[in-house]
């Protein structure tokens, strides 16, 4: 027998280097097979997954057709009601039916936040991408929630310059971001008030809401921006918190290739949120 | 299941076990055994003679190419058959 520099190899030498070539493929056998093993594992786990998505869709579908439609029915009912569809009405059926619509919209809202979330994790939201000025969606906002903040005894104030603050972006979109950390300061803020404030820092224009409000501490810090992350502080103020509204905001931004992110110096501190987009 | 049919299963058992490292090269070895019939298309054998010394033939048959690892590996790959069976039942090289 011969080896590569075509010397003689005795019979033992054959028989040795045979069997550690057995045992260097035995090596790779046994791999394979933990490989295969995992393999197999992890079939398993993504027809889990699969069933899983399933049930979601299954479940959204469910919550479109059937509860979104139930409030919309009832909240029809309410506002026939209001508007004397039904005949005259005394002021306390006035006030119940008022009550009834209000709860409505909000779940109506609620299950249109859960839907919009769950379509931009499948990525099927389409972004209109346009030049935005922030400075018209902000003080559009601001307009709309300075009654509601004033009813609380809560002061908006802005700090906008004469500049355009442009980004290229969805304006729709854009709005409910604005819409609902606003919304967030207002209902996180039992006295003081809340500050809007634009500033450009070189390509990049900076929204900051900072409020007086009851601050977030360290645990529901790391809750923020995740799906269903309901903080302690924020279910404590507010029992229909959903954990979506953030998570929403995250989604929005990051698909606008900004960031979000939050500060606080801890509980009763009040919190500031900055929302950071690329400038035009 | 009897002695017999559990018999013919571990040449079968050990053959696959010895494809997966060397190849085709583990039907090719197996085929020299004297005794053992192979039908490679259906996945069976059978025995010309007393199968626990075919066994025994085709247990050498690896070792003495591949060395001590390769018996290690039949008598793994058979494991589960074995346990099942009368203890003079069981080639001697499987024991």
């Amino acid at each position: 027998m011969l080896n590569n520099d075509s010397s003689i190899v005795s019979p033992e030498e054959y028989k040795k280097i045979t069997e550690e070539l057995y045992k260097r493929n035995l090596e790779l056998a046994t791999l394979y097979k933990q490989v295969d093993s995992l393999n197999k594992e992890l079939g398993v786990a993504n027809e889990n997954l699969r069933n899983v998505i399933k049930q979601r869709e299954s479940l959204e579908h469910l919550i479109t057709h059937k509860v979104k439609g139930a409030f919309t029915r009832s909240k029809y009912i309410f506002a026939g009601i209001l508007d004397g569809t039904f005949g005259e009405i005394s002021p306390e059926i006035k006030k119940i039916a008022k009550q009834g619509l209000d709860s409505d919209d909000t779940g109506i809202t609620t299950v249109d936040l859960i839907l919009n979330v769950a379509n931009m994790q499948k990525g099927i939201v389409k972004y209109d991408m346009k030049t935005v000025d922030l400075k018209e969606i902000a003080l559009k906002i601001i307009n709309e929630k300075k009654d509601s903040a004033e009813e609380k005894g809560i002061k908006i104030e802005s700090e906008i310059g004469d500049d355009t603050y442009n980004v290229s972006g969805d304006a729709f979109w854009l709005k409910e971001v604005t819409n609902n950390l606003i919304d967030n300061s207002i209902r996180y803020t039992q006295k003081g008030g809340i500050t809007v404030r634009l500033q450009k820092h070189d390509d990049k224009v900076l929204i900051t809401i900072k409020d007086t409000g009851i601050g977030i501490n360290e645990e529901d810090k790391k809750h923020l921006f995740t799906e269903g992350g309901r903080g302690q502080g924020s279910t404590r103020i507010n029992v229909d918190s959903t954990g979506y509204g953030l998570y929403s905001v995250k989604l929005i931004i990051e698909a606008h290739k900004g960031r979000v992110w939050a500060e606080s110096l801890g509980a009763d501190k009040g919190s500031t949120f900055y929302v950071e987009l690329p400038a035009v | 299941m009897n002695p017999s049919s559990q018999l013919t299963q571990i040449p079968i058992r050990i053959i696959k076990e010895q494809e997966l490292i060397i190849g085709p090269l583990a039907w090719e070895e197996a085929s020299r055994v004297s005794g053992l019939v192979i039908d490679q298309s259906r996945n069976s054998v059978s025995f010309s003679g007393d199968g626990k010394d075919v066994i025994d033939r085709l247990v050498t048959q690896y070792e003495r190419i591949f060395g001590k690892a390769s018996h290690a590996v039949c008598h793994e790959a058979v494991q589960d058959i074995v346990s099942q069976m009368p203890p003079d039942e069981v080639p001697s090289s499987l024991k």
